[in-house]
């Protein structure tokens, strides 16, 4: 018989001689992967965001046994699940929990990422799988907020969906594509829940997986960012690893634990958060002849919203010196004159089209541009971070508190993208976009200045 | 920083007592938090209040029906009939019953109401009024009928109702005639009187 | 750094306080919230709900048996709340054609099943915002009904509440004004408004040096008595509108509180855990 040899007994014997792959697959990703002893608080929420996920995927398909996805019933049959399916609000509310938290979560994550030069090499693919499941994430919540059929939801996706007009020759036909209507209606509603309900979970799933087989192919980095497949023992395994079950299966589940307590009080006590998770506005049907007086969208969209809001005409002049200076600084700094002159010529003509009147891109689609940019920059993280050290535990202080401000910023531009705008908000938000830009964008030149501390060989951990 | 692999224990050895006690107390608060978590889930299969009060009991004035003649209402999706059965009427139930499959209503497929079978030739609460589903104990279409003695080839000599299906035939009470595809007497419903002429299909409780 | 930032953080608190100009909204009575909890109101709340608002007003997502939850029965329910022939496990619908209605008021009233929820915003609860609305009318002969509102200026809704008697009302206004010509900073004016109880009204402007935008204003009633049962029985009405627009709130509080409590109790069993495996790495 063509049966496999295998170590295990009884039901799982008989199994596993059949099909080697499935514990081989548990041996790979858990119970033989050595991840590195030393990780801290950050090391948590990669696996809260895959948690979070099947939080989604699983309410999600209980809501979908009662939604109604029809212009006429959305709204009502929201309310249906709330007040006459037994046990209903429990699952909306995780549902509408577990949509900010997951960007809670992610936002950690991608923190963590930055703090330890996760996305050096050879890890970029593992950076950029995370770029695109953060795409696809952005996109996800885009389409369903459009389901519950609010006010917010309607006006948000007409703003949203109106942005592509911006785009100069197809621009208006495009948007018509998208929404399938004139404005935003029931055939728009009808795809907008192909996509959240089934399309783009399923390539969330498949990006997840690509992104952990990515990474478990080259191995965990850590706080210390030294790699700990370099210090191999007699056995081959890393000296500085630990095998990922039960150390950091159980590790996790406690983690889980304090996610829960936090997730839990917001779902019971706060549900609406301030109107931050559940918006007001999104009490009131869709009523297409009424916009609400202070449109935003949903909290986590916030940052890059103030980036699209801050590009106004009188910006323009300061964004092409920021283009100019830019390629100055490039200039001056590539080894191949020719290659400099080429920038610097570049960068002078955009500049000049950013001003010139008939040419000129409107400030409207420069906004959409740095918008869809400030999202963009991050898949190049790993090429602008030329430091010699991964972690910013070996490097200059000050790259730590530029990274600190970079987060302020970040959250500063999220808050001013909740409230309306005035002209001394609009003046914070172009500081904040031209620091947002600055601290990606000149990175391979402060990345490298500064005094580095050495990097040790093995891990620094303390038995507890 | 010591040169030395990661001390770890032995992967074959037996499990140390704090990681199994520890273990098991994890599982057990687990398994039960998973339980709670799981109920709202569960629960929302469970017909909503909407379904519920679709299915809510229907009330009907019998009184509306003129003697001889029947009404239709609905519950559940379900046709109701009330038979007004005049005098004549119910003294040709009784005389029937050699040609009934079952005429004490004893089958358990659709168990008749101990409340409607004080008489078992009647089948109803008030002599007069038979209520009960009309939908055939076949395969569930809805019988033609009242039809008077005589008036109908199937029925022969006895009133009573045709299923136009498959051929099914019952009597004045809902009994089904001998050698019919049907098997069961027509299903009689919870139903009770909650005034001289009201009567609430889908409601038998004592009270209120 | 702690210390550049510092000044930088207050001067953006100070910046981002500021509101865009345009008129600013009335400040809010408070509604006595531990009404929420008490039965007695919330079913009184529900017998004006169905006596003053279930006509114009409909609560189409909101089913008569669910008032099970606020202590009332179904003979109650039938006997005091339904006047119409809907069972009581129908939805609270009315017969009002949304075309007439706004043929008739000039707006469709909004249905009221989630109105506390909608009605709250960044400077207001919405349970203030209806209690005030809902007791905060004036007679006015320059709006086009006669009447107008402190919470909503110009408002196509009739004062329900008119049982509370003749009142007047002083509306105090602080606004920035445009500069007038040859001044170069925007003037800062209080106008105090008094309306009699025939609408008929007085103003006085002022220019004021010092001050912030702000609206306020108080109510004289001539029968004081009617107006605090009005006081009372908004407060009531509120309650049950509050618990309407989310019946499952009480329940939902009270199993989270339990459902933290064993989270509590799971984390640190699982902490326990975490630490039986990890004293083995050293």
């Amino acid at each position: 018989m063509a049966l496999h040899e295998t170590q295990y007994k009884g039901l799982l014997g008989w199994f596993d001689a059949r099909m080697p792959s499935a514990m081989g697959a548990f041996r790979t990703h858990m119970s033989e992967y050595y991840a590195p002893k030393n990780f801290n608080f950050w090391y948590f929420f990669g696996s809260l965001a895959l948690v979070v996920l099947v939080i989604q995927i699983v309410t999600g398909i209980f809501l979908v046994m009662h939604y109604k996805p029809d212009a006429a019933q959305a709204f009502a049959s929201v309310e249906y699940i709330m007040r006459e399916v037994p046990g209903g609000w429990f699952i909306r509310y995780m549902h509408s929990t577990g949509a900010s938290f997951f960007f809670i979560v992610v936002y950690l994550h991608m923190f963590r990422g930055l703090l330890y030069g996760s996305y050096r090499a050879p890890r970029e693919l593992v950076w950029i799988f995370g770029c695109v499941i953060f795409l696809c994430l952005m996109g996800e919540a885009f389409f369903g907020y459009l389901l519950p059929w609010g006010q917010m939801s309607y006006w948000g996706a007409q703003v949203i969906v109106n942005l592509f007009s911006a785009i100069p020759l197809i621009g208006p036909d495009l948007s018509l594509f998208i929404r399938g209507d004139y404005v935003v209606g029931d055939a728009t509603l009808n795809r907008f829940f192909a996509f959240h309900a089934c399309a783009i979970p399923l390539v969330l799933l498949g990006l997840v997986v690509a992104h952990v087989f990515a990474l478990h192919d080259v191995g965990s980095n850590n706080p210390d960012g030294v790699e700990i497949k370099e210090q191999k023992g007699k056995d081959g395994r890393p000296l500085d690893g630990i095998p990922f079950h039960p150390y950091y299966s159980v590790h996790d589940v406690m983690g889980l634990g304090v996610f829960f307590i936090l997730f839990f009080a917001v779902l019971f006590l706060a549900p609406e958060m301030g109107g931050y998770f559940l918006e007001w506005n999104n009490f009131i049907p869709a009523d297409p002849l009424q916009t609400p007086l202070h449109i935003a969208p949903v909290w986590y969209f916030t940052p890059y919203y103030s980036i699209l809001r801050a590009i106004t005409s009188d910006f323009m002049i300061w964004l092409a010196l920021g283009v100019v200076a830019l390629a100055v600084l490039i200039y001056f700094s590539v080894s191949r004159r020719t290659i400099g002159a080429a920038v610097l010529a570049l960068a002078l003509v955009a500049a000049v089209l950013m001003k010139m009147p008939g040419i000129a891109f409107d400030p409207k689609l420069w906004g959409v541009i740095l918008m869809g940019g400030s999202v963009l920059v991050f898949f190049a993280l790993p090429w602008l971070d030329l430091a010699p050290n991964k972690s910013m535990r070996y490097r200059p202080g000050w790259h730590l508190g530029l990274l600190c401000a970079f987060a302020v910023v970040f959250l500063v531009m999220g808050y001013l993208g909740t409230l309306p705008p005035t002209p001394v908000r609009t003046g914070f938000a172009q500081i904040g976009t031209l620091l947002y830009f600055a601290f990606f964008l000149l990175m391979p030149w402060w990345s490298r200045m500064g005094s580095f501390k050495p990097v040790p060989s093995r891990v620094t951990f303390a038995a507890h | 920083m010591s040169a030395q692999q990661t001390s770890l224990p032995d992967a074959d050895a037996p499990m140390d007592t704090q990681r199994r006690t520890a273990l098991i107390a994890t599982c057990a608060v687990g398994g039960a938090g998973v339980i709670a978590a799981a109920a709202p889930f569960v629960m929302s299969f469970s017909p909503s209040e909407r379904a519920k009060a679709a299915g809510a009991p229907v009330e009907f004035d019998v009184s509306t029906v003129p003697p001889g003649e029947m009404r239709k209402t609905e519950w559940r999706g379900k046709p109701i009939w009330i038979l007004h059965r005049t005098p004549e009427m119910l003294q040709q139930l009784a005389a029937e019953v050699d040609r009934l499959a079952d005429p004490e209503s004893q089958r358990t497929a659709y168990p008749t109401p101990a409340y409607a079978l004080k008489d078992p030739n009647l089948r109803s609460i008030k002599p007069e009024y038979l209520v009960v589903i009309g939908i055939c104990t076949h395969l569930g279409c809805s019988p033609s009928g009242p039809f008077p003695a005589g008036s109908s080839p199937q029925l022969g000599a006895d009133p009573g109702f045709v299923c136009p299906c498959h051929g099914s035939t019952f009597d004045l009470a809902g009994r089904v005639f001998k050698n019919k595809p049907a098997p069961d007497n027509l299903e009689v419903p919870p139903y009770k009187y909650v005034s001289d002429t009201v009567v609430v299909i889908g409601d038998d409780s004592k009270t209120g | 750094m702690n210390r550049t930032l510092a000044p930088l953080f207050l001067i953006a608190a100070l910046a981002f306080g500021a509101s865009p100009a345009g008129a600013e909204e009335v400040a809010m009575d408070h509604w006595p919230s531990e009404r929420a909890h008490d039965l007695g109101a919330l079913q009184s709340g529900a017998r004006t709900f169905a006596n003053y608002c279930l006509n114009c007003h409909s609560a189409n997502l909101m089913r008569w048996n669910r008032l099970h939850d606020i202590g009332l029965d179904d003979r109650q329910i039938k006997d005091f709340l339904i006047f119409g022939s809907q069972k009581v496990g129908d939805l609270m619908t009315i017969s009002m054609n949304p075309k007439d209605a706004k043929a008739w008021f000039g707006k469709v009233p909004p249905d009221l099943s989630l109105i506390t929820r909608a009605r709250t915003s960044d400077e207001h609860a919405g349970t203030d915002y209806i209690y005030t609305l809902l007791r905060g009318y004036y007679r006015d002969r320059s709006s086009p009904t006669g009447w107008n509102n402190v919470a909503y200026p110009n408002i196509a809704m009739p004062n329900i509440f008119w049982e509370q008697g003749p009142r007047e009302a002083t509306l105090t206004r602080v606004d920035e004004e445009a500069p007038a010509d040859g001044k170069d900073k925007p003037a800062l004016v209080r106008v105090v408004s008094v309306y009699d109880s025939a609408g008929k009204v007085k103003a006085t402007r002022t220019e004021l040096e010092h001050g912030d935008p702000s609206f306020d204003y108080s109510f004289k009633p001539a029968d004081e008595k009617a107006a605090k049962a009005v006081d009372e029985q908004v407060a009531d009405l509120v309650a049950y509108l509050a618990w309407m627009s989310e019946p499952a709130g009480p329940s939902r509080v009270r199993i989270g509180v339990w459902a933290l409590i064993f989270l509590g109790l799971f984390t640190v069993v699982a902490w326990r855990l975490n630490a039986a495996y990890w004293k083995d790495v050293k």
